[in-house]
């Protein structure tokens, strides 16, 4: 009601002044409107956006990414190789006065795994095998190997209260342990959170936070510039400059090209690396992004990533080497194709361009094919007829080698176009390494590999840029993730 | 009468079945969700469980007995998307773009008769030609354009409505502003040429020869006498509003209806959704059609309708 | 597109269209009546140009619509500050030059227009004029399917078909020309039926014409007026309806270029580069306007009742 006479008065009194929420509350733009508020149901970023404020997780990360304590205590402790041990406080409560303890934890993971939530997470909790309460305060989670990744992943694992969350209307109106609490969703129109006046954690600066859906980026920018809103998301980098103010932080997303090294001009290893010293990634980084992008070290990983190879750094750009490496091939001015889409990833279609660009600045004749999505991933899927090169975005929420290596490096990979054997084996190998440092060694071999061999055509590395109102005060995070309770208003 | 609303409603129901034909051969027979739904990580096994999920592995001819069946109570199923009933989302977003409609129609009206009252008073004079060549422009300016000048006017350099969304009055003004303006043009031009007719007419003639002002013959008589061709219009125009210019104007604003939900259903290649939306909306349209049809009809015995 | 199609703005519908005492030979004296008309002959000079334009774009176009050099992305037009003639209506996000990308995006406007109205129209009137002088079963057949498809939500429906099929500017054209035939079916069939008992129709028919040519030699030229005019008016309405599907992404795809496009892709922009949304929506909405200049002429030109009131206004 506050808000709407808000605007009516605006309206009557012919106002330059942008109308501001009031103190303590503020109101954040997510790009889509989440599916379900459910934290276990689907595999979406505006769902966990809100849910991160409501939900906890026993592993954190600080802002750099750096996995720390959450719920837990102390550090898990693997008790055997499919069994890990985590310890929380006593009398932790949802906010519905369900006890957080153990069988908490236990119904969470049972929940997850059961066929009937048919998860959307399940990729990022595929070795989950059960929990057991040992006691009050401490659990056990049973995986189906050996999962030296565990701890990573319970960083994006919600616990939900027992009782309420087989209730009717979990998914709509989700009940958790967090900071804020869950006020109302109006859908279509808005979500509304509030602050926990008891929350543990200390004194919270927002007391209400309401989150809307925009779509469009030019609608989203335009609330923020008529204040109608403090925070948004996926800030374009061309507006950073004009925005009353801006955050950002290098993301998880890693555009790239994936090459073919079974046929076509690119089963030549000089083709590849000329392919990736044709390409200015500064340029494209500074003119592209507006410098809200960083040169990729050539291998798909961010510094913080478990798997991260010091000793590797970008392809240089060098035409005049990448022409003389094609004469060398005997291909100079053949004829490449590349696979791209558009209006999916973050400036997909002007990277995809870009790179044909200084691609054919080589002298290669390179026939660019930009697909709708649905057709595009019909070539992406398709393992028997590769393109000679496909633009790809890599995301990588687990901050762990595994999942892009999995899916990019790994011969069975969706999106790998190689067959060096010992990328399978290194990478199957190191998915179950329970030695941090044996699975280190193994991820740095796979790194150099595919960087000599260069399997693909290592680009950017883009930041996630967010647009802030005056008022706001935030840090953000390398995980992208936006926590209420570090914000602070004016 | 009795057999010319018979008549009609058959026509209708025809209309529906077809609908319901042609959006099952496109959505099932041309389109293949299953790829575009799945997360790219998906294995084999996982798109055929979900193919069976959706019942797309069975034979087409039970696939469309089935599909009829549910369509005929109007279950749709569970929006892709969503992951819940598609009616429940039809149902959250329809009252919004109802609300949007028949307000900026009613706006159009409400604004097009005065001025096609004004510019038949004087056909060929000043007002006239301005308000014809007014209302030329604003036939030929594309709706998506006009919404976005619009919201850089009033919302970017003065400050005076919210730009998108929904919720108060004051986010229904552009909004709605953006759907009346063209439908009031080619309104203001149809009322615009029936008064003129009317202004010829015999009647009127000898109203004016007994001294009646011409304003008042305008606004008394031939007002009457155009009411019905002017309401079946504005029926027409609701029809157009609700079956297309919805969409581009929802997508503008960021109005949480039907037509941003078309598009969003589209974006995320939820056919599901999108087919119940087209569904529902010939049904909207062909009731509409009924109505004015048939309220043209008792309104206006002139209507020939064995013609029709 | 909707039953509304029927009788659009301008109150075009079968009755008017086939007006007994309109000759064979229709619409004499065309240019010297386009002379009188200050309106019609603006809009007329301008699509002429327009056409001119379209197919010399490439010969004037001072740059590759798709070129793009990143390093100069989002310069404004020359006049402002920044700007610089090299450029003169400014470059958008990807360096490309506005201007040029607004010569050859007349193209896909004015050939999406055109052939979309010839598809649409010679299907209509073929329908029409076989439901109007074949008549009997087969008239009840194209009418009906003619009411049903008047009735479906058009544009919804277009939404669905390019959703699944997927958009290109060929799919775009076959949607919207299988959206908009009705119109000239009815108006067509109206007119033949009123022409079909006239005298000199009648008796083709008896000097042992063929159907064919009865059609063709002695009803399709008499029909060529409101025709004309509602080719015009549906020209308008493709060209508005294409730039409409471009802007939300299922119409024209890039690399091709089309204004609707461009001011899609300019909405991201338009806090900081305005001329990216402002000319080409522009240039829709002087193409559209000079189109209906045309048609409002026309349609008082080709229908000698309008000419009669306007003669009667003008002496009265």
């Amino acid at each position: 009601m506050l808000i709407g006479l808000r605007y009516i008065s605006l309206a009557v009194a012919v106002t330059m002044v942008p109308a501001v929420a009031i103190a303590q509350d503020i109101s954040i733009v997510l790009g889509a409107e989440p599916t379900t508020l459910d934290p276990h149901a689907a595999d979406d970023g505006s769902e966990k956006a809100v849910n991160d404020n409501v939900f906890e997780t026993l592993m954190a990360r600080d802002a750099q990414g750096n996995l720390v304590l959450g719920l837990a205590t102390e550090q898990p402790t693997q008790v055997d190789a499919t069994t890990w041990e985590f310890k929380i406080p006593a009398g932790l409560e949802f906010h519905n006065g369900e006890p957080l303890d153990a069988a908490a934890i236990v119904h969470s993971v049972e929940r997850m795994i059961d066929p009937e939530l048919n998860s959307e997470q399940l990729s990022y909790f595929s070795t989950f095998a059960g929990a057991e309460a040992v006691d009050a305060t401490t659990v056990h989670i049973l995986t189906s190997g050996p999962d030296p990744i565990l701890p990573a992943r319970m960083y994006y694992f919600m616990i939900v209260p027992p009782e309420a969350s087989e209730a009717e209307g979990f998914a709509s109106s989700p009940v958790g342990s967090g900071p804020y609490e869950f006020v109302r969703w109006d859908r279509g129109n808005e979500i509304v959170l509030q602050a926990d006046p008891d929350w543990r954690g200390g004194d919270l600066d927002v007391q209400k936070v309401t989150y809307r859906f925009i779509e469009e980026s030019g609608t989203r920018m335009a609330a923020l510039m008529a204040g109608e809103v403090d925070l948004i998301t996926n800030l374009l980098p061309e507006f950073t400059g004009q925005v009353p103010a801006s955050a950002s932080m290098r993301g998880l997303e890693h555009p790239t090209v994936i090459l073919n090294t079974n046929g076509g001009i690119t089963q030549d290893v000089r083709v590849r690396q000329a392919l990736n010293l044709a390409v200015d990634k500064e340029a494209l980084a500074s003119a592209l992004f507006e410098g809200q992008a960083q040169v990729e070290e050539g291998q798909l990983l961010g510094r913080t990533y478990f798997g991260f190879n010091e000793g590797v750094s970008a392809y240089p750009y060098d035409p005049e080497q990448a022409m003389a490496l094609l004469e060398e091939a005997g291909v100079a001015g053949g004829g490449i194709t590349l696979v791209g889409t558009g209006g999916r990833w973050l400036k997909d279609r002007e990277v995809t361009e870009v790179v044909a660009g200084y691609w054919a600045a080589v002298g290669l004749n390179v026939d660019v094919q930009i697909f709708e999505f649905d057709e595009y991933l019909q070539r992406l899927f398709d393992k028997e007829n590769r393109a000679d090169a496909i633009f790809v975005v890599s995301g990588n929420e687990l901050l762990d080698a595994d999942r892009s290596f999995s899916a990019y490096y790994a011969p069975s990979g969706f999106g790998s176009s190689n067959n060096f054997d010992q990328l399978e084996e290194w990478i199957v190998a190191a998915r179950t390494e329970i030695d941090p440092e044996a699975r280190q060694a193994l991820y740095e071999q796979a790194v150099q590999l595919g960087h000599d061999e260069a399997i693909l055509t290592f680009l950017l590395n883009i930041n996630n840029i967010w647009g802030l109102s005056e008022r706001l005060t935030w840090e953000p995070r390398v995980d992208g993730k936006m926590f209420v309770a570090t914000m602070s208003v004016e | 009468m009795g057999r010319y609303i018979l008549t009609k409603l058959g026509q209708g129901v025809i209309v529906v079945l077809s609908v319901v034909v042609v959006v099952f051969i496109l959505t099932r027979l041309i389109g293949d969700p299953v790829r575009v739904m799945l997360p790219l990580e998906a294995t084999e096994a996982q798109r055929t469980q979900f193919e069976a999920q959706l019942g797309l592995d069975r034979p087409i001819g039970v696939q469309f007995v089935d599909y009829v069946a549910d369509v005929a109570v109007l279950d749709f199923g569970d929006s892709l998307w969503q992951r819940r009933p598609v009616m429940d989302i039809i149902v959250e977003r329809a009252p919004a773009t109802l609300l949007l409609t028949l307000t900026a129609i009613g706006l159009a009206v409400a604004l097009a008769v005065p001025l096609g009252a004004v510019a038949a008073l004087r056909p060929e004079g000043i007002v006239d030609r301005i308000v014809v060549l007014v209302s030329l422009i604003g036939l030929s300016i594309p709706q998506f354009w006009l919404g976005l000048l619009l919201i850089v006017f009033f919302s970017l350099t003065l400050g005076w409505l919210p730009t998108s969304g929904s919720g108060t009055p004051a986010h229904m003004i552009l909004p709605t502003l953006t759907l009346a303006i063209p439908a009031m043009t080619r309104l203001v031009m149809v009322v615009r040429s029936t008064m003129i007719d009317e202004m010829n007419a015999q009647y009127v003639r000898v109203l004016r020869a007994k001294g009646m002002r011409p304003w008042r013959v305008v606004a008394v008589h031939a007002l009457k006498n155009s009411s019905v061709s002017i309401l079946t219009l504005a029926g027409w125009e609701l029809i157009r509003a609700l079956s297309g210019y919805t969409v581009v104007v929802e997508s503008v604003f960021a109005w949480p209806g039907l037509g941003l939900t078309a598009i969003q259903a589209i974006e995320r290649q939820d056919l599901i959704l999108l087919q119940a939306i087209v569904f529902l909306t010939a049904i909207m349209v062909v009731v509409l059609n009924l109505l004015i049809d048939i309220g043209s009809k008792a309104f206006d015995p002139r209507i020939d309708l064995r013609a029709a | 597109m909707s039953v509304a199609e029927q009788v659009d703005s301008t109150d075009l519908s079968a009755g008017d269209a086939a007006r007994p005492g309109m000759t064979a030979a229709p619409m004499p004296g065309l240019w010297a009546d386009l002379k009188g008309d200050v309106p019609g002959l603006i809009g007329a000079s301008f699509l002429a140009l327009l056409l001119l334009t379209a197919i010399c774009a490439p010969l004037i176009a001072p740059y590759d619509p798709g070129a793009q050099n990143i390093i100069m992305r989002l310069k404004p037009p020359a006049w402002v500050d920044g700007g610089s003639w090299a450029h003169v209506l400014g470059t958008d996000h990807l360096g490309r030059d506005v201007l040029s990308r607004i010569l050859h995006g007349s193209r896909i406007s004015l050939i999406v227009g055109a052939v979309t109205v010839m598809l649409a129209g010679t299907f209509g009137v073929l329908m029409g004029l076989t439901a109007g002088y074949v008549g009997g079963r087969t008239d009840n057949w194209i009418s009906a399917i003619v009411d049903t498809q008047v009735a479906f939500p058009g544009l919804l429906l277009a939404l669905l078909i390019l959703a699944v099929i997927g958009p290109s500017t060929v799919t775009v054209i076959l949607v919207l020309a299988l959206n908009g035939w009705m119109v000239y079916a009815r108006v067509t069939r109206g007119a033949v039926l009123s022409l079909r008992h006239t005298a000199f129709v009648e008796a083709a028919g008896l000097l042992g014409c063929s159907t064919w040519r009865v059609l063709m030699r002695h009803l399709l030229p008499n029909l060529s007026a409101p025709l004309l005019t509602l080719g015009t008016l549906e020209f308008a309405r493709i060209v508005l309806a294409e730039a409409a599907l471009s802007f939300l992404g299922l119409g024209v795809q890039p690399p091709a270029t089309s204004w609707g496009l461009d001011v899609a892709q300019g909405k991201d922009y338009m806090f900081r580069a305005w001329w990216l949304v402002t000319f080409p929506g522009l240039a829709i909405a002087i193409t559209v306007l000079a189109v209906n200049l045309i048609a409002s002429w026309l349609r008082v030109t080709s229908d000698p009742v309008e000419r009669e009131k306007r003669f009667a206004r003008r002496a009265g």
